[in-house]
């Protein structure tokens, strides 16, 4: 059947096509980055500060920037998720858990540049006046609303994986007379760990990756932040700062050191979450 | 008469006149049957002008489009010189060798200066060049020391690419020290809209877009205005330019003609800059 | 045996985070919605420019959404019909085709894809664009087409992954009828296994269209401007509401410039909850358990 066969090929070619935008990516990158590669400049650029009046491009600061604001910004959003994916498990299951299920989901749905508008103007004064110091436009800032854009993608992973511990483990907890806490933390948690690695590897993948956040409530300094109240620059935000324009100069090419950085981290995230053993659609 | 028919020959030889004359006396009918797209980018000073003339233009004549992106000088220099935008805009002189190496084309529209500002509300508006030099190289990080609140001071600077910027470090600090830990904002107009909502903020911004949102800082007792700018009184001044690769052509041609003409240097003043031929 | 304290703090804390999480969301949208109300009006989307002659591409509009609506409206439909074809077929390979090895690799360049941030797919289609400029005669430049294309790759790997999940989800007497009454695999896929796959299908497309629509960081690189009016061809710059907001949010020039951002920012945030609301009640009908994150 000559149709079916040219048919088959056309699948294919779709998804053949499709894979290589992957490759093409990195390699796009690679290719205008390629000086950067030789000489150990790579490694140079890596660990030096960006000072371009002294023709210093490192991107240290914003590896250290997206490392603290990511970072602070998980260790916001897990226990947030684990309490939220509890109080949809045990602590109040049924009309309760549906209600904040779907309201966690329509959260997935807000636009990040509508939470970063409203971190502008509500959040970045607030810590300004509320705090001593620093013009409020700081890694706490940008961490506080990252954890609140990254939770519900952590919250429905969190919860799906509770929710497939098999029934007999939890309904021979309780014959033991195991109370619903005691369920959750002895039997649910330990066995959807799983589950619960997978969202938060990829949350913080969705955290390293995201621009906006950053962008408009970091504060963009180029340098190591030494505190919450310090202003940073997260690799995201610096593709975004450095507008490209020619592929000539040391600065530029820096970018795509940002790029593959960042490529490579949700790259070896997404690795290490396939490795758990799960196959399901990452979250972004 | 006799007079009226010398009015009427005196109306025709006037009216043959204005014919001839190029476009100047109505520099928006030259747009008149013009198609095409005109892609501008660069310096953020800039802006307001370019905005205004490309209302004006696409209201007389909507078949020429004409788009508007920032991204400061550095941007401007680059990409009018790979030949990504047809008017690259710039907040400083493009080096020679930029002019070179690109075969750019430079028309310098306007006379501006970069002041540094600070919030309305704060009482420090006049600093020493040495002052404002140790405020950005976080030397004094405290605006009590400069007669404000005990406050610590929150530096507000550029990207490299902003030509704002380099005027500023050149001029104002010479060539000192920014402090790492000072906020990086990506345009004059957003420069400004952070100092007017930060009360303990200083940063620097083009003298034409300073209004009451926020507050010239004198320097060396000089306030930084279009009037001090133009006697040469402030130092710190520089022109605004407009880049072509090559001699402009078609509709970008006819746009760079245009802030060159009567109602371009009635745009360039009303935005705040002083015009210039 | 009970644990009182135990239980206590477990209720405390699952009742206090989600009270949080809940008050935050609720925060943004009510904040928004009280700055944003009062300047809703024709005026926020039109300038000064008559509704109608704008509509009808008769004046151009200044001071107003509508070039940023127009825009971001050209750059989904474009985005999305781009993407859906080639999703679709990738998605059916994987589900019905691709075995062993090959599907194996494949799907693992599609996660790697999902989870590539946009920031960087954004850098791909200005480099793109770069590359195309200095090797096809300069006529081609960051634009719409460029921007609709790096959000198309964006979106792609969520397109064939709903599509894949969605026929494999299909019960197997629904798999092998067709076939057993001699229609061969493509007429099985065309007439059986699409339509009854069709809603979840459909669901992941009408997501993939919110992520289009809020997307700023791959439009930032590759053609979207602060000022552009209506975009007229493929290869022209142009405006777009989650741009607006950003450029809005950092450089207002009075009170009524930045009300109009409180007011895209309430209007985009309406466009993503319709479209949400619209993808859950297709997905409900179709009684889907498992949840996407898009």
């Amino acid at each position: 059947m000559d149709g079916e066969r040219i048919a088959q090929k056309v699948f294919l070619l779709a998804a053949v096509l499709s894979a290589s935008v992957t490759v093409l990516l990195l390699a796009f990158m690679v290719i205008l980055g390629l000086p950067l590669f030789q000489g150990g400049l790579f490694l140079e650029i890596l660990t030096q500060p960006w000072l371009p009046g002294r023709q210093l491009f490192g991107v240290w600061p914003m590896i250290a920037g997206t490392l603290a604001i990511a970072s602070l910004a998980v260790a916001i959003a897990f226990p947030l998720s684990l309490g939220v994916s509890s109080l949809i498990a045990v602590v109040a299951p049924g009309r309760i858990a549906r209600l904040v299920k779907s309201a966690v989901a329509f959260m997935t749905g807000i636009p990040t540049v509508v939470y970063g508008f409203v971190g502008v103007f509500l959040l970045v004064p607030l810590v300004r006046e509320s705090l001593s110091r620093g013009s409020g436009l700081c890694v706490l800032s940008a961490a506080l609303v990252l954890g609140i854009l990254v939770a519900p993608t952590m919250i429905l992973f969190f919860s799906d994986a509770l929710a497939r511990v098999p029934r007999s483990h939890r309904i021979a907890a309780e014959a033991l007379g195991a109370t619903p806490a005691q369920v959750l933390i002895y039997v649910l948690i330990p066995g959807a760990w799983r589950g619960i690695v997978t969202g938060l590897v990829l949350s913080t993948g969705r955290a390293v990756g995201d621009t906006l956040i950053a962008l408009m409530l970091a504060g963009n300094a180029a340098q190591v932040p030494n505190s919450l109240l310090d202003s940073a620059r997260a690799l995201t935000a610096h593709i975004a700062l450095v507008i490209a324009s020619d592929f000539d100069s040391l600065e530029f090419k820096t970018i795509f050191a940002c790029g593959i950085l960042l490529y490579a981290f949700t790259a070896a995230a997404t690795l290490a979450v396939r490795r758990l053993g799960r196959k399901r659609t990452p979250a972004r | 008469m006799k007079m009226g028919l010398w009015f009427r020959a005196a109306a025709v030889v006037i009216m043959l006149g204005l014919a001839a004359l190029p476009a100047s006396a109505d520099p928006l009918a030259d747009f008149k049957g013009q198609k095409g797209e005109i892609r501008i980018s660069g310096g953020t000073a800039h802006i307001p002008v370019m905005e205004e003339a490309a209302k004006r233009i696409r209201t007389a004549n909507p078949d020429v489009q004409i788009s508007i992106a920032g991204g400061g000088s550095g941007v401007g220099i680059k990409q009018a010189g790979e030949g990504l935008v047809d008017i690259g805009n710039s907040g400083r002189k493009p080096t020679d060798e930029e002019v070179a190496k690109y075969g750019l084309k430079v028309f310098r529209w306007a006379l501006d200066g970069v002041g540094a500002v600070v919030h309305p509300a704060n009482p420090a508006k006049s600093l020493s060049k040495d002052q404002l030099k140790q405020v950005y190289a976080g030397a004094i990080d405290n605006w009590k020391a400069l007669g404000g609140p005990d406050k610590a001071i929150n530096l507000y600077t550029r990207d490299e690419a902003s030509g704002t910027r380099d005027v500023f470090w050149k001029r104002a600090l010479d060539k000192g020290e920014i402090h790492a830990r000072a906020n990086v904002v990506p345009s004059n107009g957003a420069m400004k809209t952070a100092v007017a909502n930060d009360p303990y903020a200083i940063g620097y911004v083009s003298v034409g877009h300073i209004d009451a949102t926020v507050a010239p800082v004198a320097l060396d007792g000089v306030v930084p205005t279009n009037e001090t700018v133009q006697s040469g009184a402030y130092p710190v001044s520089r022109g605004l330019f407009s880049l072509t690769k090559g001699e402009p052509k078609g509709v970008a041609k006819l746009f760079i003609d245009y802030l060159f003409s009567p109602a371009g240097h009635e745009i360039i003043a009303d935005k705040g800059f002083i015009p210039v031929d | 045996m009970k644990q009182p304290p135990l239980d206590m703090f477990v209720r405390l804390v699952s009742w206090g985070s989600t009270l949080l999480l809940l008050a935050s969301v609720a925060t943004v949208i009510g904040f928004l919605l009280f700055k944003g109300y009062g300047s809703f009006d024709l005026k926020l989307v039109f300038g000064d420019t008559p509704p109608l002659e704008a509509l009808l591409l008769r004046r151009p509009v200044f001071g107003g959404l509508f070039p940023a609506m127009v825009g971001t409206l050209s750059l989904v439909v474009l985005a999305i019909s781009l993407a859906v074809p080639i999703g679709l077929a990738a998605g059916i390979y994987m589900a019905e085709y691709g075995r062993g090895r090959i599907q194996q690799a494949l799907g693992l360049f599609f996660d790697i894809l999902a989870g590539v941030p946009s920031i960087v797919v954004g850098l791909f289609g200005f480099s793109v664009a770069v590359f195309l400029h200095r090797h096809f005669g300069g006529r081609i430049y960051p634009c719409l087409l460029i921007s609709a294309l790096s959000l198309a790759f964006l979106v792609l790997p969520y397109l064939i992954r709903t599509t894949q999940n969605a026929l494999e989800a299909l019960p197997e007497a629904v798999r092998l009828t067709a076939p057993a009454l001699g229609a061969t695999r493509l007429q099985n896929i065309r007439f059986v296994l699409l339509p009854r796959a069709l809603p979840g299908i459909l669901s992941g497309a009408i997501l993939a269209i919110g992520r289009c629509a809020e997307d700023t960081a791959v439009i930032m690189l590759t053609g979207v401007v602060a000022t552009a009016g209506l975009p007229r061809s493929l290869f022209s710059s142009y405006e777009a509401l989650p741009f607006y907001i950003y450029y809005i949010s950092a450089q207002y020039r009075d009170s009524a410039e930045l009300a109009t951002g409180y007011a895209a920012a309430l209007i985009l945030l309406a466009i993503c909850a319709m479209l949400f609301a619209a993808a859950a009640l297709i997905k409900q009908r179709l009684g889907a358990r498992s949840h996407q994150r898009l």
